[in-house]
Order: structure tokens, then C-alpha cells, then sequence
């Protein structure tokens, strides 16, 4: 059979757009995943990214370690961490925490250099004559060098945030839901319709959130 | 200069089908396959050694390449040619009726491949023995008094259940377990089959009952349960190779079947179950479980 008229069947089956296994609930566990797994490394990420930017103290160890960090499988992460969580919640911790983890530690890395890279790259001239006007370090971050910085965290967020949605799909190897689900599970099965929706969905979901940024940013310049 | 690259380039590619030329020029490559888990992964590699003592090269990329819905496509297009096959859940994957007589799996299995691939031969099946396993903890078959399948039906919604990957559309799993227990679980968490996952799920206490391999070591290891099929729906699981009939005409056909004949008969289920002990709990390294074996039932010397 061929391929795309199979996955065009799967997609506008019905079927696959109700219940627990349906298309919506799949994207709202796959949406939730991300949006949480971003959310936590952005309140890792930035506050560390500025205050290394803004002192420059650790600047190289910290960014250096960061982009080792983009070297770790995220596969191998989840199944390290899987015995732990699991340990402490048996049905979270096996299915949800590791996945998190995992995506977590995929989109620290962005976030942190970026910020970094913003905060240090104002204009050193700018920071000078903002203290020269009597500004305290405080105010400094916040009024002068954050809002300089902004587009650049924005773009850590971006390039993370589509690496997460991307990436989010392993979890299902482990149980865990979101659009991965139909990748393991059609490959498992022989469903190309099915592996090959959820290849369409999670590049879809990939692109809108791209988009999503793009957009944002444009809105940003104004 | 530019001479010189497509030169470079052509002699890079002369090097490359001369190397093909001269791993496929005397005898041809075997190219074997397994199941994506442990204990389909040793025999596998059992085998491959069996047919390398005895001057045959082997291909192992095709060992733990995953379920029966990649595998069979794999060996009938020959991407493979060899596959240890469970032959009675082999034979349910291409809507035969399995049942309890190895035998009679194997010569119903054997029919449904002659058409398969250009034809597929199964050899000789091991004495060993492996079903698919309902695996419940030692506390939950107290508390819930569940020895076989049957009991499970009226508490099963009291359970968490963990199938496999592959059990929505598996004749043996989810339409077995529906038709003669009753039992019915389109939520289950799904895992692969006799995976470390599948059984982390069921000791974590993720699951309270699991789907998992009848020789898996994390059985005895845990002091699990295994609940009787009282039903018979899963058929007698013995090991054969499958081969591509293609392959078999470019080898010493006799000298190849005896070398895979010898080594099955010596696998009890005793022997399938320490060999997957050895690899899924043991952590030891596939090639060493695999000759060590060897040596020790004298296949290799």
C-alpha cells in the first residue's frame, strides 16, 4: 500500500481523533510535556546565563560544560534516570519524570548560551554610563542589560523549545504518552499509516512552534 | 586538479566493490536476524558462532532489529536470511492456528513460508521451550487470589496492565486474551515484549501485571508469578531457525542445516533460560555468553 494514502486514511479516521489513544490527547500530553520541560529550563537557565553574563565570572566552565551537556543522548538519559523516579513515584516516575529529565537537560544548554551571549554582548559602553548615572547593579541587569538581551534569549528559547517537541517522542519507548506513541507503536505493529502520522504530527507540531517564535520575534522588533 | 578527484573518486569506488567482491566470493555472507529482545538476541548470536566454527561468514547487523512485524518483512525480502523463530507465534503472525504440538507448529509454519520470500526453510526446533508469560507480583496474586488467566478477568479494571508493543493487532495477545478470558485493556501501558522496561515496570510497581518472556530471568529473580494459561491460547513456542531458501542453495546446504541442527537440539529450556539470564541480568557481553555455551556443550571447540 502505499504510503501516503495510508497515512492520509489514518489521519482522517475518526477513530484516531477521540479517547485516550486519540490525536488530541496525544498532542495536549505532548504539548504539556514540552511546555513544562521549557518552563523549568528557562528558571534554570536564564537566572545562571545572567549571572554569568552579567559578571562574567565562570563564563567559559559554564558554557563549555553546557555545550558538553548537548552531547548526552537523551535516550540513554531517560533509562538512567528511570530507576530513581521511579522509585519515587511508580507510575510518574516511570512514565512522565524521566522524559522530562531528559528534555530538560536538551534545552538548558540553548537557553544558558544565549543568555550568556546576550547579556555579555551589551554594549559595555551602555553599562558604564548606566552606572555613571548612578544605577545599581540591580537596576543595571534589569533596565539596561535584560532588555538588550531580550531577542537573544528569545532565540536560546526558540532553538530549544523546537528540540524539545522534537525530542519529546522518546519518552514513548518507555510508556510515557505525547505523539511518540504512534512512532513506537506503528513500527511495533506494522502501521505504516500510523508511524507515519505521527512523523506528520510531531514535524507539524515542530514547525508550528518554530513559527510560533518567528513570529514573536518579528512582533518584538516592532 | 579536478582530474585528479574523479580519479581519487574512482578508485575509492573500485576499492569498495572490490571489498564486497571479496566478502561475498567464497560462500556467501549470512546475514542474520533476531527479535529485538535479550534472549532472541543470544540465540541468535549462538547461531552465528556455530556457523562460523564451521567456516561460514556471518552478518550479525540484523540481530535485535525488533518485532515480528519488522522481522518477517526483513527475512522475506532478504534483508535477512536467518531468524531464530518462535515457531508457534510465527505461525499465528501469519494467521495460522497454532497449538500445543511443537510438531504440528512447525509443519503448519514450514506450509505458510514455502510461499513466503521465494520460500523459507525452517530447520530443526530446540527442546526449549518459550510462551508468552502474564506476569503478576507475589503480593498482588495473594491479595487478588489470581493463579491462572481466568481469574484475572473480574478484577482485571482493580489492575494496571502492561502489554506488549505489538499486542493491539497480535492474534496471540490482545484478541487471545479478550476472546478467552474476557479480558479487555485498550489502555495498557505498552511496552516492548520481555524488555527491561517491561519488567522495571512490574517490579517499580508501575504495572501490577506484565507481559513477558515464561524463561525471563527477572521471574525467578523477583519471585513473580507466572498465572496459568488455563485457556491454551498460547501455543507451544519452541526455537527453529528460518532460512531463505535462496541462501540455502548458494551454501553446503547439508554441512549448514547439520552445523544449525546440532546447536537446537543441545538448547533446552533450562539452557534458553540461563543464556538470557546470563545477558539480561548478568550483564555479560552477548559474544562471551554465546562461545562460552558453546564450548561447554562441545558445538565448538
Amino acid at each position: 500500500m502505499n504510503v501516503i494514502t495510508d497515512t492520509l486514511a489514518w489521519l482522517t479516521d475518526a477513530n484516531h481523533w477521540t479517547g485516550p489513544a486519540g490525536i488530541p490527547t496525544r498532542l495536549a500530553e505532548h504539548l504539556a510535556l514540552s511546555a513544562v520541560s521549557i518552563a523549568v529550563a528557562i528558571a534554570l537557565a536564564i537566572p545562571i546565563g545572567i549571572y554569568i553574563g552579567h559578571t562574567g565570572r565562570y563564563a567559559r566552565l559554564v558554557v563549555n560544560s553546557a555545550n558538553l551537556w548537548r552531547a548526552l543522548p537523551s535516550l540513554a538519559l531517560i533509562g538512567i534516570v528511570l530507576p530513581f523516579t521511579s522509585a519515587i513515584d511508580p507510575q510518574l516516575g516511570f512514565k512522565v519524570y524521566p522524559t522530562l529529565v531528559a528534555m530538560v537537560v536538551l534545552a538548558v544548554p540553548p537557553v544558558l548560551v544565549n543568555t550568556q551571549a546576550g547579556i555579555a554582548g551589551v554594549d559595555r559602553d551602555l553599562v558604564e554610563a548606566a552606572r555613571a548615572m548612578g544605577m545599581r547593579e540591580r537596576q543595571v541587569v534589569r533596565q539596561v542589560e535584560l532588555p538588550l538581551a531580550l531577542p537573544a534569549l528569545v532565540a536560546g528559547i526558540r532553538s530549544g523549545a523546537v528540540q524539545v517537541v522534537a525530542t519529546a517522542t522518546l519518552g514513548a519507548i518507555f510508556g510515557s504518552g505525547g505523539l511518540g506513541r504512534y512512532l513506537v507503536e506503528g513500527v511495533a505493529q506494522r502501521d505504516d499509516g500510523m508511524t507515519w502520522s505521527g512523523v506528520v504530527l510531531v514535524a507539524a507540531l515542530a514547525l508550528s512552534v518554530e513559527g510560533g517564535f518567528v513570529v514573536l520575534q518579528r512582533v518584538m522588533k516592532k | 586538479m579536478r582530474t585528479f578527484r574523479k580519479l581519487a573518486l574512482g578508485a575509492s569506488m573500485l576499492a569498495l566493490a572490490l571489498s564486497a567482491c571479496s566478502t561475498g566470493g567464497s560462500g556467501a555472507t549470512i546475514k542474520i536476524g533476531s527479535d529485538g529482545f535479550d534472549e532472541a538476541r543470544v540465540v541468535a548470536e549462538v547461531y552465528a558462532e556455530a556457523l562460523e566454527a564451521k567456516g561460514f561468514t556471518v552478518d550479525r547487523a540484523g540481530i535485535g532489529l525488533g518485532s515480528r512485524k519488522v522481522t518477517a518483512p526483513a527475512i522475506e525480502s532478504g534483508q535477512i536470511d536467518l531468524k531464530p523463530e518462535y515457531i508457534g507465534s510465527g505461525l499465528a503472525f501469519y494467521g495460522g492456528t497454532s497449538s500445543n504440538s511443537s510438531e504440528q507448529n512447525k509443519t503448519a509454519l514450514q506450509q505458510i513460508l514455502n510461499s513466503k520470500g521465494g520460500g523459507i526453510t525452517v530447520l530443526g526446533y530446540t527442546p526449549a521451550e518459550d510462551t508468552n508469560a502474564f506476569v503478576v507480583r507475589k503480593e498482588t496474586a495473594d491479595q487478588f487470589h489470581l493463579a491462572k488467566l481466568s481469574d484475572v478477568a473480574p478484577v482485571q479494571n482493580q489492575l494496571k496492565w502492561a502489554l506488549a508493543t505489538d499486542c493491539p493487532t497480535n492474534p496471540l495477545c490482545a484478541k487471545a486474551l479478550k476472546d478467552a478470558y474476557g479480558v479487555d485493556q485498550p489502555n495498557a501501558t505498552l511496552l516492548d515484549a520481555c524488555s527491561g522496561p517491561m519488567a522495571d515496570a512490574l517490579l517499580k510497581k508501575t504495572v501490577d501485571i506484565a507481559e513477558l518472556c515464561s524463561t525471563g530471568p527477572e521471574i525467578k529473580t523477583n519471585g513473580w508469578v507466572v498465572l496459568e494459561d488455563d485457556k491454551h491460547t498460547q501455543p507451544a513456542d519452541n526455537i527453529a531457525p528460518i532460512v531463505r531458501n535462496d541462501l540455502l542453495a548458494k551454501v553446503d546446504q547439508a554441512k549448514f542445516k547439520d552445523a544449525l541442527n546440532a546447536v537446537s537440539a543441545k538448547i533446552d529450556t533450562a539452557t534458553l533460560a540461563q543464556l538470557y539470564y546470563d545477558v539480561a541480568v548478568g550483564h555479560k557481553d552477548l559474544k562471551e555468553v554465546a562461545s562460552a555455551w558453546l564450548k561447554s556443550a562441545g558445538l565448538v571447540s
